[in-house]
């Protein structure tokens, strides 16, 4: 019994100091990710100078890392669309062209065939993408009518009213209905667009902030 | 950046800093004294959770066209928070939320997130590496590929709801279709003003510009994403009185002029 007590002590400490090495490994992380922050920020806010020459630097880290992570996404794709084919759960098809075709681009890409590969996305990705951007149309048309089709609300009439103004008003001539479309896209929707525009940069910067502060739940846990 | 520029662009960091300190602080200790307005949007993400858990089946969560190391890197992290309190949640049912995203530096975080919700449930071992999907888009037809992959997954995995908070353009209109179609719920937002008018015209419960920065605060207890969705209300009111300030400058030194 004491041995086995002995061998829950020995494990509490040893996991206990595994703890301790992780917690200072966060530390350190932390300390690294606010202090390139911090000075990135100085040398974007100061302009010139040595802080500007340091921040371009970690940018263009940032930019090598950055590309890095095409290669885990290929291998995440690669794992989901094989595990989806291996279990053949619904989709298996679609995973087995994707397979193929991604196959197909890097044996080509490997073989430096560049033109055959510029073939293949204009004219097949390139193709089909401006196909689904016809059925985007009336997926907006279907929405519109969903949109009305829910009840009177105040905002569904403001809606509808807006929309047929700005119809109406691309009508060629130079009518009444064209100069209030005119206004409209001017002052309201252009107000509503810098509004909207403001919040979110405002919350961008918030975030940004909270990031610096070492507030963010990345680094935390 | 001009020096007038580079003033008001210190002065925000500052009172931003300082909002999100004393807020914390503040928070921690009262939590009670900072009242948040109702956001529908953030009250459907627990009941889309639980119907996804009732029915046994996953909650799709999609970061768009967002990812680190951008001009979105800030809606990212604030859309890996929604990411965190939607996996925690989900954690405890049997299917795994699907994460998806178009931008490949979204894929660590993702993970991340995702096995940092399911260890806070103590079932880290659980978190499946294939729920998150990294689905490429080309930037010059503006994320159709993505829009076309993810209405194959929420047809294909029969997505019990739909999250999509990132980045979007009228591509969006083709996923909230699928999703409508299929009678299924889709809380949406994005930066982009296109993405923006469609998420508020198609999704069941739409979030509208900051309302997507404080998903943290709505959605889980903690001081600091509390004190951020309270800063960006600062924030706001400054603007709104420095905006207002200046119109009445301009209309008085007029009135004053014309006098």
């Amino acid at each position: 019994m004491w041995s086995r007590r002995a061998c829950w002590v020995r494990r509490d400490a040893r996991n206990k100091g595994l703890n301790d090495v992780g917690r200072l490994w966060r530390i350190l992380a932390t300390a690294i990710a606010i202090s390139f922050g911090l000075v990135t920020l100085a040398g974007l806010l100061i302009g010139d100078g040595l802080f500007n020459q340091v921040a371009g630097l970690f940018l263009q880290l940032a930019a090598v890392t950055i590309g890095l992570t095409i290669l885990i996404g290929l291998l995440n794709l690669y794992t989901v669309h094989l595990n989806r084919l291996l279990q053949r759960g619904r989709g298996s098809l679609y995973s087995l062209v994707m397979l193929a075709s991604a196959a197909l681009v890097i044996g080509l890409w490997l073989t430096n065939q560049d033109e055959s590969n510029m073939i293949l996305l204009e004219s097949v990705q390139v193709a089909l993408e401006s196909a689904l951007a016809g059925l985007v149309l009336f997926a907006l048309v279907y929405g519109a009518y969903r949109f009305m089709r829910g009840g009177v609300t105040l905002s569904g009439l403001l809606f509808t009213a807006v929309l047929l103004i700005v119809l109406l008003g691309t009508l060629p001539g130079d009518h009444v209905i064209a100069q209030v479309r005119n206004w409209v896209l001017a002052v309201p929707v252009s107000a509503g667009q810098r509004g909207i525009l403001l919040g979110i940069a405002l919350a961008t910067v918030v975030t940004g902030v909270r990031v610096l502060a070492g507030q963010d739940r990345n680094y935390r846990e | 950046m001009d020096a007038t520029t580079r003033v008001v662009t210190t002065l925000i960091l500052v009172i931003a800093l300082i909002g999100v300190t004393i807020f914390t602080q503040f928070a921690r200790r009262r939590r009670a004294a900072f009242p948040l307005r109702a956001i529908p949007a953030y009250q459907a993400i627990p009941l889309l959770v639980g119907e996804a858990i009732e029915s046994a089946r996953p909650v799709h969560v999609s970061f768009g066209g967002v990812g680190i190391g951008g001009l979105s890197t800030a809606l990212a992290l604030a859309s890996a928070e929604v990411v965190y309190q939607t996996a925690r949640r989900a954690a405890i049912g049997v299917d795994a939320p699907i994460i998806t995203g178009s931008d490949p530096t979204f894929l660590p975080l993702a993970y991340a997130t995702l096995y940092r919700a399911y260890g806070s449930r103590g079932r880290a071992d659980r978190a499946p590496s294939t729920a998150v999907r990294w689905y490429p888009s080309l930037q010059r037809t503006g994320g159709l590929a993505f829009a076309a992959a993810l209405t194959g997954t929420i047809g294909s995995e029969q997505v019990s709801g739909n999250i999509l908070l990132g980045s979007y353009g009228a591509e969006l209109a083709l996923i909230l279709d699928t999703a409508s179609r299929g009678g299924r719920r889709s809380v949406a937002g994005s930066d982009q003003l296109i993405g923006q008018a469609v998420a508020y015209g198609m999704a069941t419960s739409p979030l509208i510009g900051e309302e997507m920065f404080v998903g943290g605060a709505y959605l889980g207890d903690e001081a600091g994403t509390l004190a951020v969705a309270t800063t960006i209300d600062l924030l706001r009111w400054l603007l709104i009185g420095g905006l207002a300030g200046s119109i009445g400058f301009v209309v008085a030194a007029r009135l004053l002029g014309a006098a």
